[in-house]
């Protein structure tokens, strides 16, 4: 894979790949993203009620909950994109390694590269499949050419889609399948390499194929970075998570394994709504 | 325990429902079964015996079409928490109902054996005592179990130890009588084994028991039953 072969300057650092972070030694489980008392306003509605939750440190966590109960609003106040709107406010903390990132001195850029997130609908940019993993690094690292391809190509690989893309990377990104353009998505979220990724619904629109490769993906990820995911499909949420979240009109219910989760839930709305008597 | 309310998708409580009625009619058959098996023994009954034996099939077919309906719940409906438990509880229990109705089987087998030289009276009314008890005992448990009633399924969890105890002095008995006259054995023997089938019945109605609690609380029992069953270690002393 080591295509700077040729160049035979021996005295340069090892190009970094995405995949540089040491595997966790220990079984310990540490908080990677911690929400405090987090209340959230859409204008003047409360969608968040100071919700409580961790995010395990490269662990799967899973939100679910029936429409309307807040479970992206959440997502969205990880990496702040609700910046973006007029009239939204959050209070309360949100700690990224024990420093709070609603804090309005924080560097938003920054944050968004180290908080990566992945939309419900496939979103590459208008531009070449190489381009849309490019366009980023670019953004936040002064890399030599050379390291570009690596870090292109070493994300492609890391999502699963270099083998069906390799030979067409200046091809349109938009020119690809759903399930495709989605794990291109994902490529790009992680070539800037982040800590956290969120995942809001990302297989709503893929086939079951698709679907399948993306979990399975996302099982591979785990390894190197924590992960959120947002989900309507309970089974899904059952197979790619390690810990689940229930929540229902704007609380957090319920937060366990989600082993337990899913076979003896403490709470009784919970219990309801994974089993289908809920409404 | 709560009602609980129903599943959006009706189809699914209709699985459910079903699967319990199945478990109901196995339970009931089976009951039926040991009644006639421990009568046609009483009186010598080889028709009633027969009849006992063949009808055994019918109880293997309900366990096979019990499995069934489970396996096609899981597939289509993929149940969660309590329904998954339920499903679950209700291959569990097909199981115990179904090893019930061999034992019955196999005590009707025994009774064109049983020649009416012996005056077997008196064991003969431990063995219908044992058998009332487990017979209230396999009725109160499919009750619980219909019910969801914990508290019901650990009254017959305890239970069993009644059923042991007569089970231990019946071994004794018996082993009295073939010391007293050899000609007793082949008799005897026979006893013995039937006997032991109430016996395993009544730890068959303890199993379905346990399997109440998990389905219900959605963990195994945590203490150790109470085994009163000390056949294993009786002897009897042969005096000269």
């Amino acid at each position: 894979m080591n295509s700077m072969a040729g160049m035979g300057n021996t005295t340069q650092p090892p190009v970094p790949t995405v995949i540089d972070r040491p595997a966790q030694a220990s079984a310990k489980l540490t908080e990677k993203v911690l929400v405090r008392n987090l209340s959230f306003y859409y204008g003047s509605n409360k969608a968040l009620k100071a919700v409580n939750v961790p995010l395990y440190d490269r662990k799967v966590t899973a939100f679910i909950g029936p429409s309307g109960c807040g479970k992206s609003t959440l997502l969205r106040i990880l990496n702040r994109i609700y910046d973006l709107y007029p009239n939204q406010r959050a209070e309360g903390e949100v700690l990224l390694d024990g420093k709070n990132i609603l804090n309005p001195g924080q560097d938003l850029n920054l944050l968004r590269a180290r908080i990566g997130m992945v939309f419900q609908k496939p979103t590459p940019f208008p531009m070449s499949i190489h381009e849309n993993i490019a366009f980023g690094v670019r953004l936040f690292e002064n890399l030599p050419r050379a390291e570009i391809e690596e870090r292109v190509q070493s994300a492609l690989r890391r999502a699963a889609i270099w083998d069906e893309v390799k030979d067409k990377l200046h091809a349109n990104g938009l020119s690809l399948s759903g399930g495709q353009q989605q794990r291109l998505c994902i490529a790009r979220t992680i070539a800037v390499k982040p800590e956290v990724i969120l995942l809001d619904e990302p297989c709503s629109a893929l086939d079951p194929i698709s679907t399948a490769k993306i979990e399975e993906l996302i099982d591979e990820l785990k390894d190197d970075y924590t992960i959120a995911i947002v989900t309507h499909n309970m089974q899904q949420a059952a197979r790619v998570s390690d810990y689940t979240a229930f929540m229902y009109l704007g609380e957090l219910v319920e937060f366990d394994n989600t082993s337990k989760m899913f076979t003896t839930p403490a709470d009784r709305r919970t219990q309801d709504y994974i089993t289908g008597r809920f409404g | 325990m709560a009602m609980m309310t129903e599943h959006t998708t009706k189809a699914f409580d209709a699985d459910l429902q079903e699967l319990a009625r199945m478990i109901a009619e196995m339970g009931g058959f089976a009951e039926r079964q040991i009644g006639d098996a421990v009568d046609a023994l009483n009186r010598r009954d080889a028709a009633l015996s027969q009849s006992v034996i063949a009808a055994d099939v019918k109880i293997d077919n309900l366990q096979r079409d019990i499995e069934e309906k489970a396996i096609l719940t899981i597939a289509r409906r993929q149940p969660m928490a309590v329904d998954l438990r339920d499903v679950v509880s209700a291959l569990r229990v097909s199981n115990d109902l179904e090893r019930i109705g061999d034992l019955a089987k196999n005590i009707a087998k025994r009774v064109e054996v049983l020649d009416n030289e012996l005056n077997l009276q008196k064991v003969m009314r431990g063995v219908e005592h044992m058998t009332e008890l487990v017979l209230t005992q396999i009725k109160d448990v499919l009750d619980a179990y219909a019910r969801r009633d914990v508290i019901k399924a650990l009254q017959v969890w305890r239970g069993d130890e009644e059923v042991d105890a007569v089970n231990n002095s019946l071994f004794r008995e018996l082993l009295t009588y073939m010391m007293e006259d050899p000609r007793n054995i082949s008799v005897c023997i026979h006893l013995l084994f039937v006997a032991k089938n109430i016996e395993r019945m009544g730890d068959h109605a303890t199993n379905i028991a346990e399997t109440i609690h998990y389905m219900v609380e959605g963990r195994a029992l945590p203490d150790e039953r109470p085994k009163g069953d000390n056949t294993s270690t009786t002897n009897v002393p042969y005096k000269n």
